[in-house]
């Protein structure tokens, strides 16, 4: 239960729910979303297309991913055309002709968010978008989410795995001690249960990674969006 | 709401869920109209298709509400709003249709004589009426009001028989009146009586509707 929230949110904010476990975090995406109403209090103005991702996409549907993409297209009223658009753009193209009750979790995951982008939200609520994603779609994301908020769409993600960190211009929200607030982007993000982000600054090393070739640039987009400094060097064949 | 109800009609007619109603609607029809009806008893039939398939149409309705996984439902709520709720309404009346016109196409062809205009269109009206009555039942026990399935199972045949307990009292309009739409028709009765036993008999799925409409606000 959550309550004394009062939060504003401007066009083109891309925001980052932070909290442990079982804090209320996707209790407040519902809100944001409309699917549950506060008992108390309202939500007002909210952008008329929703988009929504939630964080267990569920497969129990007897629909292929095109079967199932092309239904949210014409229920969100927008071109079918588009379901190809978003598979291609999440690395899933491949995946349209399965079966929805045969994709893997993080195959499933990107049906989920692709069905909340068809549409083009101007309310995008995305619970643990990153979650099971492979590399490639995890630097992609916030590359889509980038582009929501620079047409004036408003963001707002449930993020356990901090991969939003580095994102320019983030908000950070904290759920806890039944209430959600606004806190500064350096003490967000920093889960009690995690070591790493708590404390003073640590100093910092240079990491070697032997990475394949054909591989290298998807992980370094991956570190970059995680915060770090990433630097390529010349391509050798590892012994 | 269109493209909603056609996902969800696809959905549970692809899940194979539907064929569970639709095997207990054969059994009925079967027990039913083993033996052709004599002649006289058109508009008797009709009224005791209509009161006995209400179970059948509860089930089904409950079972299309509740073949969507919760986060698929949530899904729509963001897609279309709260006419999420009617939409589901208006599929399972849609599929329940489609089951009342296989009962009434068979109960025709069971006929000895041909029965009279305004007896098929008080028939049709019973099983439009019975429709909606076990749909809203079905509404009612669905898993956003009753997330037991147990409960759900149990609510739904203990509703169907207080319906037909309230209506053998001698209060019948505490309910819908199927033992008064039986017992009419069979006496020849029914026609004379009809729009106000149709008023009355729509009385109660409105109100239940209201009431399913009102659940579902914090329910999603």
């Amino acid at each position: 239960m959550l309550s004394n929230v009062d939060l504003a949110f401007a066009r083109g904010d891309v925001t980052e729910i932070v909290g442990r476990n079982g804090a209320g975090k996707s209790t407040l995406l519902r809100l944001l979303a409309g699917l549950l109403r506060p008992v108390d209090g309202t939500i007002s103005e909210r952008p008329d297309v929703v988009g929504y991702a939630p964080e267990r996409f569920p497969v129990d549907q007897p629909f292929t991913v095109a079967d199932y993409l092309r239904h949210m297209a014409r229920i969100r009223r927008t071109d079918p055309g588009a379901v190809q658009t978003w598979a291609e753009r999440l690395g899933m193209d491949h995946l349209l002709g399965h079966r929805l009750a045969d994709l893997s979790k993080g195959s499933a995951h990107k049906v989920g968010l692709a069905q909340a982008l068809l549409g083009g939200p101007g309310l995008l609520i995305l619970d643990e978008p990153f979650a099971g994603l492979d590399a490639a779609t995890r630097a992609e994301l916030p590359l889509i989410i980038r582009e929501v908020a620079e047409r004036g769409g408003l963001v707002v993600v449930s993020d356990h795995q901090g991969d939003l960190r580095g994102f320019p211009d983030l908000r950070r929200i904290e759920v806890g001690g039944t209430t959600a607030r606004e806190v500064a982007p350096e003490v967000a993000g920093a889960e009690p249960d995690d070591p790493a982000d708590s404390g003073p600054p640590e100093a910092v090393t240079i990491l070697e990674v032997v990475v394949t070739l054909s591989r290298a640039r998807e992980l370094a987009d991956r570190l970059r969006g995680e915060g770090h400094t990433v630097r390529i060097s010349e391509a050798e064949v590892a012994e | 709401m269109i493209a909603l109800t056609r996902f969800r009609l696809a959905a549970y007619v692809r899940s194979h869920r539907a064929f569970q109603p639709l095997i207990g609607l054969l059994v009925l029809l079967a027990i039913l109209y083993g033996a052709p009806l004599p002649p006289g008893a058109e508009l008797g039939a009709m009224a005791d298709s209509a009161a006995i398939l209400i179970p059948v149409f509860a089930w089904a309705a409950r079972g299309l509400l509740d073949n969507e996984p919760d986060e698929q439902r949530m899904i729509a709520i963001t897609a279309v709003g709260r006419r999420e709720a009617v939409v589901g309404l208006g599929a399972a009346w849609i599929f329940n249709a489609g089951l009342a016109a296989i009962s009434f196409a068979v109960l025709t062809l069971r006929l000895s004589a041909r029965p009279e205009v305004a007896a098929v269109l008080a028939g049709i009206g019973l099983h439009l009426i019975a429709i909606l009555v076990g749909t809203t039942l079905g509404a009612l026990t669905s898993r956003p009001v009753l997330s037991s399935p147990a409960a759900s199972t149990l609510a739904l045949l203990l509703g169907y028989l207080a319906v037909l307990l309230l209506s053998l009292t001698g209060l019948p309009w505490l309910t819908v009146p199927l033992m008064l739409w039986m017992r009419e028709a069979h006496q020849g009765e029914l026609l004379a009586h009809f729009p106000a036993l149709a008023a009355w008999s729509l009385l109660w799925p409105l109100i239940g509707l209201a009431a399913y409409g009102r659940l579902r606000r914090t329910r999603p």
